[in-house]
C-alpha cells in the first residue's frame, strides 16, 4: 500500500466514522424504536382481532414486504413532494426505516406471542387478572424474550441499511465515503475502511445481544419449561 | 353453595356436555370420576368460564347466573370467589413462585404488597415450599410446580377451588406430595371440585362423587354410597377394571 494511501484512509478515517456516530447511529436507534412500536402495536392489533383495523395491518404489512426498501425511500423523498408533501431528508429516512422494518417486526413479535402458551393466559383470568394486564405483564415479557434475537437480527440488518440513505441526500457514512471516494479514486481501500466500521458497529451489537439474552434469560428464570 | 343445572356445551357440533346437573355445600369435596372424553374436563372449565357454555343455570352463593349470557365483569366479579388449578400447572414462568402468588393479589385485587406477600409466603408454607419462594418454576419439579398452583389458588381465599386432573401430569412419584396437599385443604374444610383418576384419593377425601361419560353425569351421590353400594352396573364395571389395573400393578 503506498504512502498516498495510508494517507488517505487515515485521515478519512475519523471523518467517516464521525457521520458514523452522528448519522447513521442516531438513524439506526431512532427508525429501530420506531418500529418496535408500530411492530407491537400491529402484533397486538392482529392478536386481539380489532376488526377494520386488523385488515388495515394486513394490508400495511403486504404493501411494505412486497416493495424495495430503495423504492420506497424515493417514494417518499422524490415521490410525495409531488403531493405537497415535503421532508427534510433524514425525517424522511427515519420515517421509512421504521415503516419498512415495523412491518417485518410485526410479524416476529406476533408469532412470539402466538408462542406463549394458551395456559399462560388462562392463568391469568383464573387469578383475576384482565386481559390487558395479563398480556402486560406474563404474555408480552415472555413474547420478548423469544422475540429478541429475531429482532436483534433486524437491527443488525437495519445498521447496514441505512447506507441506503444516501440515495436520498443523508449524509451518513457511506455517502461521506463516496465524497472521499470520488475525490481521491481510492475506491478499493476506502470502501474497505467503510465496511470495516459497519462491521465494528454490527459486532458492537451482535455483543450486546449476547448481554441481552443472558439478562432476559435470568430474569425468565432460565431455560422455560413449558411441561 | 354451588348448584348448576342443564348444562351443554358443544364443540363444532360435537356435544360435549349434555345437561349436566349437579350441587355441592361449603366443605364439599366432589369428586368427578369416568373415563377419559367424557367431559369431565370441559364440565370444569365451563364451571369457571375458561368455555362459556351453550346453556346452562348456575346458582353460587345464592346468586342465579345464565352460565351462556355471562358479561366479562361478571366473570372476573365471580372468579373473585373461585381458583382454578391445571393439569400442567400453568405458572406464570416468568415469575417466581412468590410472584405467582402474589400476581393476582396485587394486580387483580389492588392488594397492598406488603400483605400480599405475607398471605403468599402463608401459603407456600402450607404447601411446603416456603423455601422455594424465590425460585422459577422451571427450576421446580413438576410436583413443586403443582403445590406452587395451589398455593397461588389458596391465597385468594376462594370459596371454592376447581381442580383439572391435578396429578396427571406428575411423575408416580411426585403424585403422593400432590395428593396429600389437597387432603390437607379437605380437612380444612375447603370447598373443591376435583377431576381425578386417582381412584383411591377420591374415596378417601371427597365427599361427593360424580360419575361423567358422554357427557352426562351418570351418578352424583354421598362418596360412601358410590363406592359401596353403586347400584349402576355400568359405574361398578368401571371400578372393577380400574381395580384390576391397580392388581396388574
Amino acid at each position: 500500500m503506498s504512502e498516498r494511501v495510508i494517507n488517505i484512509l487515515v485521515t478519512s478515517f475519523p471523518r467517516i466514522l464521525g457521520q458514523g456516530i452522528l448519522v447513521t447511529i442516531p438513524l439506526t436507534v431512532l427508525s429501530f424504536a420506531l418500529a418496535l412500536v408500530i411492530a407491537v402495536i400491529c402484533a397486538m392489533i392482529q392478536i386481539a382481532d380489532v376488526k377494520g383495523l386488523k385488515q388495515l395491518v394486513r394490508f400495511y404489512i403486504w404493501i411494505i414486504r412486497g416493495t424495495p426498501l430503495l423504492v420506497q425511500l424515493y417514494l417518499v423523498y422524490f415521490g410525495l413532494p409531488d403531493l405537497g408533501i415535503m421532508l427534510p431528508a433524514f425525517p424522511c429516512a427515519v420515517a421509512v426505516f421504521a415503516l419498512n422494518e415495523g412491518a417485518y417486526c410485526a410479524e416476529t413479535v406476533r408469532a412470539a406471542i402466538e408462542a406463549v402458551p394458551k395456559g399462560q393466559m388462562e392463568a391469568g383470568y383464573c387469578v383475576g387478572m384482565s386481559y390487558v394486564q395479563i398480556m402486560r405483564r406474563i404474555v408480552l415479557p415472555q413474547a420478548f424474550r423469544t422475540a429478541f434475537p429475531p429482532l436483534s437480527n433486524s437491527l443488525i440488518s437495519m445498521v447496514k441499511d441505512t447506507s441506503l440513505a444516501a440515495n436520498i441526500t443523508v449524509m451518513e457514512m457511506f455517502m461521506e465515503t463516496q465524497r472521499v471516494a470520488g475525490r481521491t479514486y481510492e475506491h478499493l481501500a476506502l470502501y474497505s475502511e467503510v465496511a470495516v466500521i459497519y462491521l465494528l458497529f454490527c459486532t458492537v451489537i451482535t455483543w450486546l445481544q449476547r448481554m441481552g439474552e443472558r439478562k432476559l434469560s435470568s430474569m425468565n428464570g432460565g431455560d422455560v419449561i413449558h411441561a | 353453595m354451588l348448584e348448576v343445572s342443564g348444562l351443554r356445551k358443544a364443540f363444532d357440533g360435537a356435544e360435549i356436555l349434555k345437561g349436566v346437573d349437579l350441587s355441592i355445600d361449603r366443605g364439599d369435596v366432589l369428586a368427578v370420576l369416568g373415563p377419559s372424553g367424557g367431559g369431565k374436563t370441559t364440565l370444569l372449565r365451563c364451571l369457571n368460564f375458561l368455555e362459556q357454555a351453550d346453556a346452562g343455570v348456575m346458582t353460587f352463593l345464592g346468586e342465579r347466573m345464565d352460565m351462556s349470557a355471562m358479561s366479562r365483569r361478571d366473570i372476573a366479579a365471580y372468579r373473585r370467589h373461585t381458583a382454578f388449578v391445571f393439569q400442567n400447572f400453568n405458572l406464570f414462568s416468568n415469575k417466581t413462585a412468590l410472584q405467582n402468588v402474589t400476581e393476582g393479589l396485587i394486580v387483580a385485587r389492588k392488594m397492598p404488597r406488603g400483605e400480599a406477600e405475607d398471605r403468599a409466603i402463608a401459603a407456600l408454607d402450607r404447601v411446603g415450599l416456603a423455601d422455594k419462594k424465590d425460585a422459577y418454576p422451571s427450576h421446580l419439579s413438576g410436583g413443586q410446580q403443582q403445590r406452587v398452583a395451589i398455593a397461588r389458588a389458596v391465597a385468594g381465599q376462594p370459596d371454592v377451588i376447581f381442580l383439572d386432573e391435578p396429578t396427571s401430569a406428575l411423575d408416580p412419584e411426585l403424585i403422593g406430595g400432590v395428593l396429600d396437599v389437597i387432603q390437607s385443604l379437605a380437612e380444612d374444610g375447603m370447598t373443591m371440585i376435583v377431576v381425578t383418576h386417582e381412584i383411591g384419593f377420591a374415596r378417601r377425601v371427597s365427599t361427593r362423587v360424580l360419575f361423567m361419560e358422554e357427557g352426562r353425569a351418570l351418578a352424583c351421590q354421598e362418596t360412601a354410597a358410590f363406592f359401596e353400594e353403586q347400584k349402576l352396573e355400568r359405574i361398578r364395571m368401571f371400578l372393577r377394571s380400574l381395580n384390576r389395573k391397580d392388581d396388574g400393578i
